[in-house]
């Protein structure tokens, strides 16, 4: 418990800490956000800036930032004006989570089938499982992405190109999103799972005559899954930024592309906020990849 | 871009070193051909002929077509390898460089310092790696140097704690103890003892962190945050090829051939080489 506590308040520390960095270097970037094609005359110029507070020294504008954010309050854009950053935030980060959880769940059956597989094949097979998972992790999404809406919508017109309409648009975005890592995910899967069935306990319960499936299911296969858990939180953060090359490709109305919007934009407090929310979920996915884990497998907690 | 964790290389026979063989020439293959950009074809990759717009593979004078604009493909693909590259690299070798001062500096002194240090790189890494990239090329401007910059910056938190790991490994090791006990300088004991020791492992990060930055480049390039339009490299060639993909699939199939190529070549290549080293 203890031990929870103190891990929670190192993570709000981190946020924190991400907070600071990200403010300092989104107004460290040129460029700003009212510059538009047209030169505004310096006097209004002088009084959008005044009225956003951006003329006053930057580390009273951090002051201030770091106390709204910290009760909750925002903000809103300064590209579109009025429109308050938790309620962009609150429509994207939906659709960023559907994308993302498919595209998780997809290549998590893909890796544990595939890494199953090539850890207890034999050589020539296993070999080309390998080479299999390598080219996995070789495609990049974007062309992946690209390939897809040729064949599945260009060409076959089965599947929508893009935007965001029902469970038909999930298909090839989270699928685009979901080969590299589940190529990762598998090799990883397959390595500890040779481990595990070379280790004595899986023998030993070999030796008592334990069914083959059972044996695999639950001495090997429950054991192995722990090297897949333990990075669950860099992975599903992996999806989360993943996302921002496929959304933009798919025009989805997610959270990537708000992200790379905002920071085209130099939208400070939506820069902000989309930060923030990636931290979080990057804080606590670690931190619910630590427990699963542990609680699979307590050694873990010993290290 | 991905920011997963480095997998090192398992014990295994076989294919192993077929495929290691196989990325060694490939990539040698590639260095050859970037490094003799205009004795390919002798065409000049962002030279517009009108006459030629869109044509096919095959036309006579420009083997592989030529783009929107009527620049030949073949003489933009090969300068396009030569500008990835040569950023791979160049993105490999900072990003390592970096990390495995960051590592070794860690690891060696232990205690608060290695704590800081190892806070200061969690938060590193729990930023957008896109934010950082975005941030720094809107800095910088859209260069080649911008670009290398930008994603060596980005990406060395891996190698850090691999390199850290490592050297802790090391500290324990009894020569290093034996060292220590006739009074070496520190100075001596990271340049005679620590860095031979890490250069396997520093090597294959290396090969590692290639494709890693040959990919950032080409996905940051196809968003168009990366070069802007008149270099070419994988990342705008790819682009250019995805506009015009109903059209002309080839233009698109030929770099993004050339990128998956290269980065199972180098994925082979480091994980040969890892096996061998670090078995």
């Amino acid at each position: 418990m203890n031990r929870l506590v103190r891990r929670f308040f190192a993570s709000i520390l981190l946020v924190w800490a991400v907070f600071t960095l990200t403010f300092f270097l989104s107004r460290w970037a040129p460029g700003s956000p009212f510059q538009g094609e047209r030169k505004l005359p310096p006097e209004i110029m002088r009084s959008i800036l005044s009225y956003y507070h951006l003329d006053r020294p930057l580390s009273v504008q951090y002051w201030e930032a770091l106390k709204k954010t910290a009760t909750g309050d925002w903000g809103s854009s300064f590209k579109n004006p009025g429109i308050r950053v938790s309620d962009v935030i609150g429509q994207a980060l939906p659709v960023s989570l559907t994308l993302g959880g498919v595209a998780l769940l997809e290549s998590l059956i893909v890796a544990l089938v595939l890494g199953t597989w090539m850890a207890l094949a034999r050589e020539p097979v296993k070999g080309i499982l390998r080479a299999l998972s390598a080219l996995e992790v070789a495609l990049p999404s974007f062309l992946l992405a690209a390939l897809l809406i040729d064949l599945f919508s260009v060409r076959l017109g089965l599947l929508p190109p893009a935007l965001w309409n029902g469970w038909r648009s999930v298909l090839l975005p989270s699928f685009a999103m979901a080969i590299a890592p589940s190529g990762y995910l598998a090799r990883l899967f397959a390595t500890s799972l040779e481990e595990t069935i070379r280790s004595p306990h899986y023998q030993a319960a070999r030796g008592r005559g334990i069914r083959p499936f059972r044996l695999l299911l639950s001495h090997g296969w429950l054991l192995s899954l722990n090297a897949v858990v333990s990075i669950l939180g860099p992975v599903s953060a992996s999806f989360l930024t993943g996302s921002f090359v496929v959304e933009s490709l798919f025009a989805i109305p997610g959270i990537g592309r708000v992200f790379v919007l905002s920071v085209t934009n130099r939208d400070y407090p939506l820069i902000m906020g989309t930060t923030l929310v990636y931290t979080m979920f990057l804080v606590g996915m670690t931190l619910l990849g630590d427990l699963i884990g542990e609680w699979i497998d307590p050694r873990v907690r010993a290290l | 871009m991905s920011r997963l964790p480095f997998v090192l290389p398992d014990r295994r026979p076989g294919l192993q070193r077929v495929l290691g063989f196989s990325g060694v020439l490939f990539f040698s293959l590639l260095v050859v051909l970037s490094l003799l950009p205009s004795a390919w074809t002798g065409l000049d990759p962002v030279a517009q002929d009108t006459r030629f717009v869109l044509a096919p593979p095959g036309t006579s004078g420009h083997l592989l077509g030529c783009d929107f604009l009527g620049r030949d493909n073949l003489s933009r693909l090969v300068s396009g390898s030569t500008v990835s590259l040569f950023i791979g690299v160049c993105v490999g070798l900072f990003s390592t460089l970096i990390g495995a001062f960051w590592g070794l500096l860690s690891g060696y002194r232990g205690g608060m310092f290695d704590t800081v240090l190892m806070r200061l790189l969690e938060v590193w890494y729990a930023l957008p790696e896109l934010l950082i990239a975005t941030i720094l090329m809107l800095a910088l401007g859209h260069g080649i140097f911008a670009v290398v910059v930008a994603l060596s910056i980005g990406g060395w938190m891996g190698v850090a704690r691999v390199v850290r790991g490592e050297t802790l490994k090391i500290r324990e090791q009894a020569y290093l103890e034996a060292a220590r006990s006739i009074g070496a300088s520190p100075l001596r004991l990271v340049f005679r003892h620590f860095l031979p020791n890490l250069l396997p492992v520093l090597f294959v990060l290396l090969l590692f962190r290639i494709p890693g930055g040959i990919l950032g480049e080409s996905t940051l390039s196809f968003l168009g945050l990366g070069l802007s339009p008149p270099a070419s490299s994988w990342g705008t060639l790819v682009n250019e090829g995805w506009k015009a993909l109903p059209l002309t699939p080839w233009i698109l199939a030929f770099p993004a051939v050339l990128i998956v190529l290269a980065l199972l070549a180098f994925q082979w290549f480091g994980e040969s080489l890892g096996k061998r080293w670090l078995g």
